[in-house]
């Protein structure tokens, strides 16, 4: 019989086997699983990225690839909320379509007067009406397909022109770019920091579950072992035993890949969800992952046995475990020391290699440090215990905390991943708001002073053919200075009427404050007499016209302080605004109609408007949150699952014990309440540990990309509470188990 | 009152009536009558599958009768809920198992203390009363070691001590010798049955061990669920 026989045949006969094989093999399943589809994340961005690579200008060169054929400018429109891509393009003279080789998805080169759309656009032209939208484009002569969308449900609009008709931004290029793209960076570090924080829940459920029935294994394999077996023979049975549950794990982990695939297409990024296809794995890697963790799994086994290689008869007996050495507490700040040169040099360097690897040594010191804190928890417990559950739980700590300890593993990575969340996400909720002066409601295009006269006319032309009764006006931007060279301090100021500054912005100033005469409009009472108006900060300034007045307004935000509002006719003649910026006011009712009619004489500069701004700021947030919800829930689940099993494998270890502790009459709530001592109180100490640590390292993270505060909130302490939670939940299936053991005959082992 | 009641004024501490065990179609306990005076020592021996243990776990209340009644110091026992049979498993009856059964992370005397710290003793009270049985049965001086750090002789007189540091009216024990050496054996009976009689607690002992059978004041041989001999030495 050789060791695959014996494996099948003790699969076959005996049941506790069995259900550990199958355990087994479901941990397995979950962990490739969710590694396949973590691993595909920065792959999803970058063929999202790679799709949309023609539709962004970053990627065209402008140097001598090639003669000149297309004239290319990419700018940002919006409708109702969102946004929409928009690819204006024109052949140079002499250059011919057929010239110009086509990106995958964009069917061919729009000539001037007409416009390829994305499906989606498509349905909102059909749906709204030319002064809405489809006077912004041409006339739609064909649909661009999905290989050419960054996501299915994406606006896009090639638009094309004659040369002379083009923007004046728009650039000189050969054809299309053909390059490699660059992905979001912000999914891409979310994408790591994802792959560091749930591979190792999904590791940890996987060696929870291979080591199930590990006391009992060791007893036949020593029985075996003593009736004559070599280590060789014995490893190949653990091996082969292994090996079949895990790879059926690894087998069935790779066709519920797909689906999973399939579950995270759904979840919206940026604006738009991903083709099942974004997920695709190289083949390699994909082979790689699927033998990866079965191998690890039968190592894990194998390394298990040890002590049955070395002397069987020592695995059936009893023995004294060495006590853990205290310098496992080093890991920890090591590990943190690590990370925080590597946060400091990032911020010089830009580089998050050394940043994502700091993270995981600080991951991987919980797994050292951990069965150190559980030890010195059940050492506590064994001195102050009172009842008798405190003092099996205290014991059992004390006794094998790298055992007790890998119940709460996944759980304190869990609640470490969840504090750096919740420390980051109030801070990055925090700094929302802002944006420009103006009403959320006026849509504004930035324009230089010779253009923008030209631009307001024609958009108040549009606006009068679209019968609006609303007027485009141009503001200039100048600044307010004091001092002269290095010792040169300023303010912003918006030049227009007081009039306009009561309608179209939010300083809050009021019709009575505009009486008296020219003025300058502030938070603050300014001297006038020192300071002077420049048109670019560095431009020598010249003093305000005589007679200007300064009228001291309360700002309803805080984030206006600082800036200002000067009346024209308090600009002295000859200073010219470094940027002026043609805005008007809208209405829920016009504003598709304003912008279209803004849109023309923009030229393919972005129309903003603060309500704009506050909701693609909010769009962020809501796909941070949203990741971090499912990365947490999944995390949880894992965790949860983890403590499950390993409390499982610890009731089933124990079976004998227990089952005699019941017979002479032992209550099942005693033991039930001792196992969940054991899984809560380490969960406790470690969750409080790793709750600070992921606040600290959230801290470090928020640092790279702002200098300012964090923000914590009471709900910082939510994961810890959580992960306490999920560890009593994960140890309540004890109870069962040990009803399980109750109803077994004593003396079947 | 039911004739079949017996009377605990001077009655048996323990007996059975019509003891019926199933497992599927096959009998363990086919109608089985005993009694267990106080201070009585039992063997019950028999071959394997004869019912033996299945007639020790049906006395202790560890296994549900089918059928029979069982009666402790002349009160019913059979027919009370797990609840309750725990309690009287924990307070009347103690229990020493083949190979101990101590809990291994506990030292030698929390597992002698942890019937009585379950029974609401204090840490302090219940652990000194563990000390003096373990010096009663020779452990002096080993309070402090864990059940792998003692022989099997030792781990089992652990065991004894377990069972009768809360004064139990029975001791159930099933093959307590079974892992040990035949003098080993031998000395670990003597020390059960000396401290049991101390206490005035009935023992019943299931063994294959013959020799141990004869050396019982009295002997109870059970074959296909049924008692085939009672002797009285």
């Amino acid at each position: 019989m050789n060791s695959l026989q014996i494996a099948l045949r003790v699969l076959r006969v005996d049941r506790r086997t069995r259900t550990s094989a199958i355990l087994t093999a479901i941990g397995v399943a979950v962990a490739t699983g969710l590694v396949l589809l973590l691993a595909t994340l920065p792959f999803a961005t970058q063929h999202r990225e790679q799709r949309a690579l023609w539709q962004g200008d970053n990627y065209y060169s402008r140097n001598s690839d090639g003669p000149v054929k297309l004239l290319f400018s990419s700018s940002k429109d919006y409708f109702d909320g969102k946004q929409i891509t928009r690819v204006d393009v024109a052949l140079t003279g002499g250059a011919t379509a057929a010239s110009i080789q086509l990106p995958p998805g964009v069917p061919q080169l729009p000539g001037p007067g007409e416009t390829i759309v994305s499906p989606a656009l498509g349905r909102l032209l059909q749906a709204n009406s030319a002064a809405q939208l489809g006077d912004r484009f041409g006339k739609p002569v064909g649909a661009l397909g999905e290989d050419g969308l960054r996501f299915p449900e994406q606006l896009v609009a090639v638009i094309g022109h004659t040369p002379d008709a083009m923007p004046e931004t728009s650039s000189e290029v050969s054809g299309f770019p053909k390059g490699e793209a660059r992905p979001d960076s912000l999914l891409m570090l979310l994408s790591w920091v994802g792959i560091i924080v749930l591979l190792v829940p999904s590791l940890v459920l996987v060696a929870s579950s291979a080591r199930l029935t590990a006391a009992r294994r060791e007893r036949r394999l020593a029985a075996i072992r003593l009736a004559g077996a070599t280590p060789g023979q014995v490893t190949n049975m653990v091996a082969a035993e292994t090996t079949l549950s895990a790879g059926i794990g690894a087998v069935l982990g790779l066709l519920i890949s797909p689906a999973l695939h399939g579950l995270a297409s759904f979840v919206p990024w940026a604006g738009g969800t991903w083709l099942a296809a974004d997920f695709a794995l190289p083949v390699g890697l994909t082979v790689f992952i699927a033998v990866a963790i079965p191998v690890l799994v039968v190592l894990a086994g194998v390394l298990g046995l040890r002590r049955v290689l070395k002397n069987p008869l020592f695995a059936t007996g009893g023995h004294t475990k060495k006590p853990l050495r205290w310098w496992r507490l080093l890991a920890l700040p090591a590990a943190g020391l690590f990370f925080l040169v590597a946060v400091t040099t990032a911020k010089e360097t830009g580089g998050i290699g050394m940043v994502m690897a700091g993270l995981f040594l600080l991951v991987g010191s919980a797994a050292v440090v951990g069965p150190w804190v559980t030890s010195a928890v059940g050492g506590t417990f064994v001195r102050i215990w009172r009842r008798p559950s405190a003092l099996l739980a205290g014991r059992r700590l004390r006794d094998d905390p790298k055992g007790a300890y890998r119940a709460s593993a996944g759980i304190v990575l869990a609640v470490f991943a969840g504090s750096m969340a919740l420390t980051l996400l109030p801070t990055f909720e925090s700094m929302a708001g802002g944006g420009r002066s103006f009403q959320d409601s006026v849509l504004y295009v930035d324009t230089d002073p010779q253009h923008a006269g030209k631009v307001a006319d024609q958009a108040n032309a549009a606006l009068q053919q679209y019968g609006q009764h609303e007027k485009a006006v141009a503001v200039g931007q100048v600044y307010l200075v004091q001092g002269e060279g290095r010792e040169r301090t300023g303010h912003q100021a918006l030049v227009m009427t007081c009039a306009d500054a009561v309608k179209l912005t939010r300083f809050g100033l009021t019709a009575a404050q505009c009486e008296g005469g020219p003025g300058i409009y502030s938070d603050s009472s300014l001297d006038l007499a020192s300071y002077k108006i420049a048109g670019h900060y560095d431009e020598p300034g010249m003093a305000p016209v005589s007679g200007t007045r300064v009228e001291t307004v309360r700002y309803p935000d805080a984030d206006l302080s600082g800036s200002l509002v000067i009346d024209p006719a308090a600009v002295p003649a000859g200073v010219t605004p470094w940027r002026v910026t043609v805005v008007a006011p809208t209405t829920a009712a016009n504003r598709e109609i304003v912008r279209t009619a803004l849109a023309a004489p923009a030229a393919g500069e972005e129309i903003g408007s603060r309500d704009q701004y506050l909701f693609n700021q909010q769009t962020e947030l809501g796909d941070l949150r949203r990741v971090t919800v499912i990365g947490l829930i999944a995390a949880g689940i894992l965790a949860g699952c983890s403590a499950a099993v390993a409390t499982a494998g610890s009731v089933m270890d124990r079976r004998r014990t227990f089952g005699a502790l019941m017979a002479a009459g032992t209550p099942v709530r005693v033991l039930s309440r001792a196992l969940r001592m054991e899984a809560a109180l380490p969960a406790l100490v470690a969750t409080i540990g790793a709750g600070i640590v992921g606040v600290l390292v959230g801290v470090g993270l928020f640092s790279m990309v702002d200098q300012g505060g964090i923000v914590l909130s009471p709900w910082i302490l939510a994961p810890v509470v959580l992960g306490v939670g999920v560890a009593l939940l994960g140890a309540s299936v004890c109870t069962p188990a040990l009803k399980r053991v109750q109803a077994e005959p004593l003396a079947d082992e | 009152m039911d004739p079949n009641t017996p009377q605990w004024t001077n009655g048996p501490v323990l007996s059975g009536r019509g003891l019926v065990k199933r497992y599927g179609a096959q009998y363990a306990l086919a109608g089985i009558d005993i009694d267990i005076q106080a201070g009585d020592a039992v063997a019950i021996v028999g071959p394997s599958g004869s019912g033996k243990t299945s007639l020790l776990h049906v006395l202790a209340g560890i296994l549900r009768t089918d059928e029979g009644q069982i009666f402790l110091a002349g009160q019913r026992i059979d027919h009370l809920g797990e609840k309750k049979r725990s309690e009287l498993r924990r307070t009347e009856f103690g229990f020493v198992f083949q190979s101990g059964m101590l809990v291994a992370e506990l030292s030698a005397e929390e597992n002698v203390a942890l019937p009585s710290l379950l029974a609401g003793l204090g840490r302090k009270e219940a652990i000194e009363a563990g000390r003096g049985w373990l010096s009663r049965l020779g452990l002096a001086g080993k309070e402090r070691r864990r059940p792998g750090e003692l022989s099997g002789g030792e781990a089992q007189r652990v065991a004894i001590a377990r069972a009768l540091t809360h004064r139990p009216k029975v001791i159930f024990a099933d093959e307590p010798t079974g892992a040990l050496d035949t003098r080993t054996g031998r000395d670990t009976m003597d020390a059960l049955l000396g401290a049991a009689n101390e206490t005035g607690a009935a023992v019943i002992v299931v063994t294959h061990d013959r020799e141990l059978a004869e050396s019982m004041p009295k002997t109870v041989a059970i074959r296909d669920g049924l008692i085939a001999t009672r002797l009285a030495a």
